[in-house]
């Protein structure tokens, strides 16, 4: 399984703080353990807007403030948003967090200082997140943020954490 | 450039100097997973078709965070640990009423070493730093971890804390881990190796130490180290074999910053709902009337948090509509607690002294709060819900401040009843 790192879309612009639990996705999907994608792309954000996830487009990026999806590292809201097919774009994303959207699989820019300032909700954005270049064909500008670095690139594009780690053992069988 | 000391101990891990941002695979020396999520790892590693271990003689499971089973479930779920532990041949396997609590009792016992990394199943590995050894928690990924001996790391950068002057009279460490993670901005923090060091350490034990490096995860650190020295030496010369070798930072490793922190502090700190860091003068709470009280944890479950109980409650009764429970860290602990007489004066106060282990900070399957009650404790965290009902309101502080509470049944400044500050009084009680 391979990976988009290539996305175009429109911008949903949210601010700083935003919280793992409660914000980007109800605490009673982590205590349940649900992992399936196609269940938690339906609940992406319902503490911040009920009418959020379906409104939101596969190729769509999200854009987020300061310590984006900040608390107990629940991978449950990182699995929602891959299901939504969504990338992710974040000033800063806490660090349990980070490796959470890695081991979903999901494309992000995990430090993209002031890139709030750059982008309105509703703009229309090209990002390639295995160059780190954002586009914004509204505004017509260019930005360049660092990527992911490879070896984390690699686990995204396999779909994440346990695909890679099959892939791992085979390696060693 | 130097490097720190976290980078130091995993370029020795792979065997090469590494870089701050590189993305490496450490093998790590030991791997610690706890007994309500050993059988989880197993069912992970089933569903994957694993069934030999890297290396089980370095994977050790703890008994600690339910030693006691109340419930036919627990008393499965101990079955399949038991059954798992010797299926996978797991190295270091401790069973109920064995070790104690898993971030402690390893220390104890001498598995522990400056400049080791282990990485283990909770947020709280991190308690190995006290001693100067790298602890980094891997939640999901121990499956991988235990199958194949490593994960991903990326190299941390570090923020050194050089801690300056000593302890005031009825201060306690606490108080100072608590302001320190109140204060401190968690941008600056997240992800970050918090590095305890400078001249205020001569003042500060092993027992100390734990607390200090069990309270930066709640801000979103990878780890917490305290530069080891020669209390550290002393502490581990008769718990293992060898030399100790104390590595340290190099005085130009490239720190993301260095803060000097003075442990002056005007009055003990508080947490309040719903948050760790949320943390207060004890002032600012005072008067909040409790019915719940809990001392113990991998933060504050030592043999000096003990001896800070018992100095409290020596002589006094708890407060008659509040019960304190109190938990030792480990058997070695409770062990000194007897043989120091502690064990008696705390229990003659009326305080539950539960077995070692977590104690109530483990979910609250022992001693949980109700719906509405009021409770403070020396756990690690007091997000709603973690002590048991959702409602019920959760304080964090020291143990002398958790003592004083339950003596009073409102929480108060315990330098009040402090009997080493406040002889007459404590003479007349």
């Amino acid at each position: 399984m391979t990976e988009r790192f290539d996305f175009e879309g429109n911008a949903w612009v949210l601010g700083d703080n935003i919280a793992l639990d409660g914000e980007l996705m109800e605490l009673k999907y982590a205590l349940a353990r649900e992992t399936d994608p196609e269940i938690l792309r339906h609940q992406i954000f319902r503490g911040l807007d009920p009418t959020l996830a379906e409104r939101i487009r596969p190729g769509d990026i999200v854009v987020t403030g300061r310590r984006f999806a900040h608390g107990n590292p629940h991978i449950q809201g990182l699995i929602g948003l891959r299901g939504a097919g969504v990338g992710l774009v974040c000033e800063s994303i806490h660090s349990g967090s980070f490796r959470c959207a890695i081991n979903a699989g999901l494309p992000f820019l995990p430090r993209c200082p002031g890139v709030t300032a750059l982008v309105k909700p509703g703009d229309r954005l090209r990002v390639d997140f295995a160059t780190g270049a954002l586009q914004n064909v509204t505004r017509g500008e260019r930005h360049q943020f660092d990527p992911l670095p490879a070896e984390l690139r690699r686990i995204v594009s396999n779909g994440g954490w346990l695909p890679t780690f099959r892939q791992r053992l085979a390696q060693q069988n | 450039m130097g490097q720190t000391l976290a980078q130091k101990i995993l370029s020795r891990i792979v065997g090469r100097s590494v870089e701050i941002g590189e993305i490496i695979m450490p093998e790590a020396e030991l791997v610690t997973v706890h007994d309500w999520y050993a059988a989880n790892a197993a069912r992970a590693l089933d569903e994957v078709g694993v069934t030999e271990l890297f290396d089980p003689a370095r994977v050790m499971f703890t008994t600690d965070h339910e030693p006691v089973a109340v419930s036919p479930h627990a008393a499965e779920r101990q079955q399949r640990v038991r059954e798992i532990a010797a299926r996978l041949g797991i190295g270091h396997f401790f069973d109920v009423g064995r070790g104690g609590q898993g971030h402690v009792f390893p220390v104890e016992l001498g598995y522990i070493r400056p400049g080791m990394y282990i990485a283990g199943y909770d947020t709280h590995v991190t308690n190995f730093g006290a001693v100067g050894a790298l602890g980094i928690a891997v939640l999901t990924e121990v499956s991988e971890l235990m199958a194949l001996g490593s994960v991903w790391q990326q190299v941390p950068q570090t923020v050194r804390i050089n801690l300056h002057g000593q302890l005031p009279a009825g201060i306690s460490i606490r108080d100072v881990a608590q302001k320190i993670i109140g204060e401190l901005d968690p941008d600056l923090i997240d992800d970050a190796v918090v590095e305890f060091a400078g001249p205020g350490l001569r003042h500060i034990g092993i027992d100390g130490r734990f607390t200090l490096v069990n309270t930066p995860t709640e801000l979103g650190a990878r780890s917490a180290i305290v530069e080891p020295d020669e209390i550290v030496r002393a502490y581990l010369a008769d718990r293992v074999d060898g030399p100790v070798e104390l590595p340290r930072s190099d005085p130009d490793a490239p720190f993301r910053a260095v803060i000097e922190w003075d442990m002056a502090l005007m009055e003990p700190q508080v947490a309040a709902p719903p948050r760790p860091d949320r943390v207060v003068g004890v002032s600012q709470v005072s008067g909040t009337r409790i019915d719940h009280a809990y001392i113990g944890s991998c933060a504050s479950g030592m043999i000096e948090d003990m001896r800070e109980t018992a100095r409290f409650l020596k002589g006094r009764v708890i407060h008659p509509r509040v019960r304190l429970f109190v938990t030792p860290a480990t058997n070695r602990v409770a062990a000194q607690m007897a043989e120091e007489s502690l064990t008696g004066i705390i229990q003659a106060s009326g305080a539950v002294l539960t077995p070692p282990g977590c104690g109530v900070c483990a979910g609250g399957r022992i001693g949980p709060v109700a719906p509405g009650e009021v409770s403070i404790g020396t756990g690690t965290r007091n997000d709603p819900g973690r002590l048991g009902a959702h409602d019920a309101q959760l304080y964090i502080a020291s143990p002398a401040t958790v003592a004083a509470a339950a003596i009073t049944g409102e929480i108060c400044d315990p330098r009040g009843l402090d009997p080493d500050l406040q002889p007459r009084e404590a003479a007349h009680d």
